[in-house]
């Protein structure tokens, strides 16, 4: 089955969203657009802020979207090019999944 | 004089590169001078021999020479990293029972701050009446709390007497760390230069190694998980680099894998430490091995039901909050499960349920207990769950009075946990349960 790239933007923006809420400053806050870098130094998030996002994000997929996966399972830590890196290939990852 | 035969030594280094920082680079020269500058300070402001000392700051020029100053002065030394939560530190000041403060800034500028406090507490007296100096590290403790463990310094340092290669270090682990700790004495009395860094993301510390040639990282299996997934390592030049060292957690074999095929040349080297213990001397079978040697010289080791046990004399004297924990023999069981193979050991993990989140210790009852303040809730189980990124994430799974929307839950426990508990230890997952979470025996179950 064809995953809705749409959606699972939309997803991931809503994942983003939650973190955004928790931080008063609006210069700490992610931007929702798809550059937006997830991993580096050129990301706002820590560690475990990071973790959390991924977490979120599996598990509003699953919820909302029904699409089971794991984003930080074997598959995915040991791509080419690191999934992680920005908004886009985050979605891009999730949608060449076989689901 | 305790440590004036590392004076010496670093005398005769000389003119060689001791640390840089910030770009300023200090040869042993330089470093010595900044701990006689230090030696005048502490008479100027009082301190004497014995005195319990906070060193409250990050590894810097200053704090360096201060915490070398103190041994020689005969002080009991408390180092504290500026991380640590404002609540927690003064805890820790506390329990130490911590005389004298120095804090240090990050522009390495000080402060000095004398506080009214005796000392009672048996295993300090017993310290300053034979004017020993000692270092009071903080650990975990089965409850949560943080246990003080105090070292006799001049014991702590014997083990530095051996001459052994020195490398570019950078120091990633922490001032009040073990392994910071370990790092900092090791390089200073071999000659070595140590690279002192603020930040330490995979971009910083991999431009640190290409700018100062460094050549050992002590890091950990978190650290070494970031590298990859920030393929930082692809835009430096790290061909500087000989030997990467990891611990403070179990290593997932598959990060090994990936760092060992990534970085070929470097010897990927698995250390053991525990803040009562010190460091034991190790060697792993391969680079992408994770069994190890352990023990060396100063530490003798033996496996009982599968769990690790130490006796050793570089043990620390005893905890100051907690009841003593070596046996009559003076063994110490270190509550990690291993596995033996000849004279290697395969560290499994902690026995107990400590969840390990990225290095740092989250005791399940102590989550537990906040979020039964949570109104709505009426059960709660905290697990580990293994994650590649940070080891283990912690996972709740609550049971709620009435229905309730997952992502509104999770919103409301970030919020109440917030204030409560430090950030590693919320929850990442929440997971709602329908079922009761307990035996027949009321107890726990932990899945």
């Amino acid at each position: 089955m064809a995953i809705d790239r749409q959606k699972v933007l939309e997803t991931v923006y809503a994942s983003i969203e939650m973190i955004n809420e928790d931080r008063e400053d609006k210069e700490s806050r992610l931007e929702l657009k798809e550059e937006t870098r997830l991993v580096g130094r050129q990301s706002k998030l820590d560690s475990l802020k990071f973790v959390g996002l991924i977490i979120d994000i599996e598990q509003r997929l699953a919820d909302e979207l029904d699409i089971e996966i794991s984003l930080t399972d074997e598959k995915a830590m040991s791509q080419a090019r690191s999934p992680f890196r920005n908004v886009q290939s985050l979605v891009d990852y999730i949608c060449s999944l076989e689901v | 004089m305790s440590i004036q035969w590392l004076l010496d030594k670093m005398k005769s280094f000389s003119d060689k590169e001791a640390i840089i920082w910030k770009t300023n680079r200090y040869t042993y020269k330089q470093l010595l001078d900044r701990v006689d500058y230090w030696k005048t300070t502490l008479r100027d402001n009082g301190v004497s021999g014995g005195q319990v000392v906070a060193i409250e700051g990050d590894f810097s020029p200053n704090a360096c020479a201060l915490l070398m100053s103190l041994v020689d002065n005969g002080n009991i030394i408390v180092p504290l990293s500026s991380t640590l939560p404002a609540k927690q530190k003064s805890e820790f000041i506390s329990v130490a029972e911590t005389q004298v403060k120095y804090s240090i800034d990050s522009t390495d500028n000080f402060k000095f701050e004398a506080l009214k406090t005796k000392t009672t507490n048996p295993l300090i007296r017993n310290l300053q009446s034979i004017n020993e100096p000692g270092l009071i590290l903080f650990s975990s403790g089965s409850t949560g709390k943080n246990k003080a463990a105090l070292h006799n310094f001049t014991k702590l340092l014997n083990k530095y007497k051996t001459t052994r290669p020195a490398y570019r270090t950078l120091i990633f682990l922490l001032f009040d760390h073990i392994g910071g700790i370990n790092t900092l004495f090791h390089s200073l009395s071999n000659g070595g230069c140590l690279i002192l860094i603020s930040e330490r993301d995979p971009e910083a510390v991999c431009k640190a190694i290409q700018d100062y040639q460094v050549e050992l990282l002590p890091t950990s299996p978190t650290f070494l998980n970031l590298l990859l997934m920030s393929e930082q390592y692809k835009y430096f030049d790290l061909s500087s680099l000989k030997i990467i060292s990891y611990g403070t957690e179990p290593m997932p074999e598959s990060t090994l894998k990936r760092v060992h095929e990534i970085l070929p040349d470097i010897r990927l080297l698995q250390t053991y430490g525990l803040s009562e213990l010190g460091i034991l001397r190790s060697k792993s079978r391969s680079s992408d091995s994770l069994w190890v040697k352990i023990g060396g010289e100063d530490y003798q080791t033996r496996v009982v039901d599968d769990i690790l046990h130490i006796k050793t004399d570089m043990a620390m004297l005893g905890y100051l909050n907690a009841p003593s924990p070596f046996d009559e023999e003076g063994w110490f069981n270190t509550e990690d499960r291993v596995e033996v193979d000849g004279e290697y050991f395969r560290i499994l993990g902690r026995k107990t349920d400590i969840i390990n989140v990225g290095g740092q210790k989250v005791y399940p009852a102590e989550v537990e207990s906040v979020l039964l303040e949570l109104e709505g809730i009426t059960d709660v189980t905290v697990t580990g769950e293994s994650n590649p990124i940070l080891g283990q994430i912690v996972v709740a799974r609550v049971n709620l009075a009435k229905e309730e929307k997952l992502t509104d839950l999770k919103k409301r426990i970030r919020d109440f946990c917030k204030s409560r508990l430090n950030p590693y230890k919320i929850p990442q997952k929440i997971e709602i349960a329908h079922d009761n979470q307990y035996t027949a025996r009321f107890k726990r179950m932990r899945r």
